[in-house]
């Protein structure tokens, strides 16, 4: 208030202008905000302190988290698929993003409806539908059979072929999207200025194209890693029990065993990796992500 | 305007909160079919009956339950439950007692009532084969264990219940009398020797699934699946041969608001016609001893009340002490 009174005239209106825009911009917020507290922070919190508090209190449940080897086997499996989806992500969106940008736009929208069609299609329904195709006598296999490429059917459910490729398809346009954004932003004439310096077009992808499109990369392969890392459907409907994943062992020890100790403990390691990472990915990039160049 | 929008946000919340006031009672069951038959045969008609409104939801969360009762915020008013979870859960204070003079349990089967339960339904985990997709069906429990006379995947229950544990061990060739306290070690040494050519089922509609698609050609199903898929038209074969029944329970979560109505429900599920419908509906068997006099004789037949001659008990009492070390070795194998 001080300030404000020595500030000049004319500022001092600028100032009366400007504060209640402030403030209404909180205010605005203000019910997401609350939500978000009363219906998740609160919960969550509630979640995790019986972590150190049940059945007694002390640190147990850690201990018998990571000091029994399944348990570990579980941590490693997430981190696993996580890496193994989100790199085949990359290596798939990669071209799709790069033909996306190069496209005429009307050509460019379809095959973008296209993607976006895939992810807004209820997510139950995307899994049930690979399974169809997936299973042993399902579509894939009776064709390759009727062909006779094989004469065994394949198992690709139950395992972990099964979950990289539904996790893989439903990520996909997490990457493809972010992507997309960095890559049109590219002037194509830098890339003719490379072909006439002599580059080859490998040269070009890798000297010109990958260094430009690497803020897009690294924001979409985080956001797919850290997505993956608490994924639950598709991993639980498409992969087998021994590739069990950190989200299943959580909805199990809070369902199943209602041991909220446990699955409390695994929350906190599950949240602390995710916020790492995401931590990792506000500094590197910012709050836009691969929007920014 | 700030408190404005504060009120305004408020209102928004209670608003969805208060949302769960406005039916008469809830009942939580496990979705499916099985609810579907639940609805017809017990709340529709208690709600004719009685005038209370009865909301479905589900599917049943021992998670849910124990957050409610915590949290003096009960909104499942009937919950179906497995019958070793209902004596569990009563004895950790999370369900009411139940009022045996509004419920009358005269006619109802001892082995399925406890002060703070009553039988649901009861099934029996059965061998199922797709005849159209295998030359030879297995008839015991040996046989689905035996991967060398029947190869091929086989099914059997995902989680950690009675029933898979007892096969194994009945496979191997434990006295159906000498079952009990279950040995674990050497029921998982056998289940290691299928453990490959294993296809979990998580539900009753995906057991189906497997069955019907051969995905799975055989393997252990709760009977009313069968009987329902059967229904279909997919040629399935069931062997009764040493079926191991459990039953599903009927809870009041500790502290509803609704108790005298949910005992009222209770009441109307476990009478002699309301089993009927129900057994007649899902092909399980009622818990009612005079259920099956009010039954279409063919129907009464394929029920598992009917196929006493082999069959084993699941001892609920056991499972109910030993739930959550079995539960804790189960998960660990299977993720192995």
């Amino acid at each position: 208030m001080a300030m404000v009174s020595l500030a000049k005239p004319d500022n001092e209106k600028r100032n009366a202008r400007r504060r209640p825009v402030l403030s209404r911009d909180f205010v605005s917020i203000l019910p997401a905000l609350l939500l978000v507290l009363v219906f998740f922070v609160a919960p969550v919190l509630a979640l995790l302190s019986r972590s150190v508090t049940e059945p007694v209190f002390g640190l147990q449940n850690y201990i018998a988290l990571l000091g029994s080897s399944t348990y570990l086997k579980i941590f490693f499996n997430t981190f696993f698929v996580s890496v193994l989806v989100t790199v085949i992500s990359l290596v798939i969106g990669f071209p799709v993003a790069w033909t996306l940008a190069i496209m005429p736009q009307r050509w460019a929208m379809v095959v973008f409806a296209i993607v976006l069609l895939s992810m807004w299609t209820n997510l139950l329904a995307r899994t049930y539908a690979w399974m169809v195709l997936l299973q042993r006598t399902g579509v894939i296999n009776k064709t390759l059979m009727g062909m006779g490429v094989i004469d065994q059917p394949l198992t690709m459910v139950n395992n972990l072929i099964g979950v990289t490729i539904g996790m893989t398809y439903i990520m996909l346009p997490f990457i493809v999207i972010p992507l997309y954004g960095v890559i049109r932003k590219i002037d194509p004439a830098i890339l003719q200025a490379a072909a006439l310096c002599g580059a080859t077009r490998f040269q070009s992808l890798r000297l010109v194209l990958l260094p430009l499109a690497a803020p897009g990369m690294i924001a979409g392969a985080l956001m797919v890693f850290v997505m993956s890392l608490g994924y639950f459907v598709t991993p639980s409907l498409l992969g087998g029990t021994a590739n069990m994943m950190l989200a299943e062992l959580i909805a199990q020890f809070v369902q199943s065993l209602v041991n909220w100790g446990m699955g409390g403990a695994a929350a906190l390691v599950l949240l602390v990796v995710t916020l790492s990472l995401y931590a990792l990915q506000l500094r590197l990039f910012g709050l836009a992500g691969g929007e920014r160049t | 305007m700030t408190s404005k929008t504060i009120i305004a946000s408020l209102a928004v919340l209670l608003g969805v909160a208060g949302q769960s006031f406005a039916a008469d009672m809830v009942f939580t069951s496990w979705g499916g079919t099985t609810q579907d038959v639940q609805k017809a045969a017990w709340a529709d008609k208690f709600t004719a009956k009685e005038g209370i409104k009865v909301l479905q939801d589900g599917p049943t969360d021992y998670g849910k339950i124990k957050a409610m009762v915590e949290a003096n915020g009960v909104n499942w008013d009937v919950v179906d439950v497995e019958g070793d979870y209902a004596i569990q859960a009563g004895s950790q204070g999370l369900l009411e007692k139940l009022d045996f003079s509004v419920i009358d349990k005269s006619s109802l089967d001892p082995r399925f009532v406890t002060d703070y339960s009553v039988g649901s339904f009861y099934y029996s985990f059965v061998i199922g084969c797709n005849k159209d997709a295998t030359t030879a069906c297995p008839k015991s429990w040996a046989d689905l264990f035996d991967t060398k006379k029947f190869p091929g995947k086989r099914t059997f229950y995902k989680w950690s219940a009675p029933g898979v544990i007892e096969a194994a061990l009945l496979a191997d060739g434990v006295a159906a009398d000498k079952l009990y306290p279950l040995d674990l070690d050497r029921a998982f040494k056998k289940l290691d020797t299928i453990k490959a050519d294993i296809i979990w089922w998580s539900g009753g509609a995906q057991s189906q699934q497997l069955l019907a698609s051969a995905e799975a050609p055989f393997g252990s199903f709760w009977n009313g699946r069968l009987t329902a898929l059967s229904a279909t038209g997919v040629n399935v074969e069931t062997s009764w041969a040493q079926n191991i029944t459990a039953a599903d329970a009927l809870v009041v979560p500790k502290g509803t608001k609704n108790k005298e109505a949910a005992m009222k429900f209770i009441a109307f599920a476990t009478s002699a016609q309301g089993q009927a419908d129900m057994a007649a509906g899902t092909g399980y068997a009622p818990v009612n001893v005079k259920s099956p006099a009010l039954m279409d004789p063919a129907i009464a037949k394929t029920l598992p009340d009917q196929q006493t001659a082999s069959q084993i008990n699941a001892d609920m009492a056991y499972w109910a002490k030993n739930r959550d070390a079995i539960g804790e070795r189960w998960y660990a194998w299977q993720s192995k």
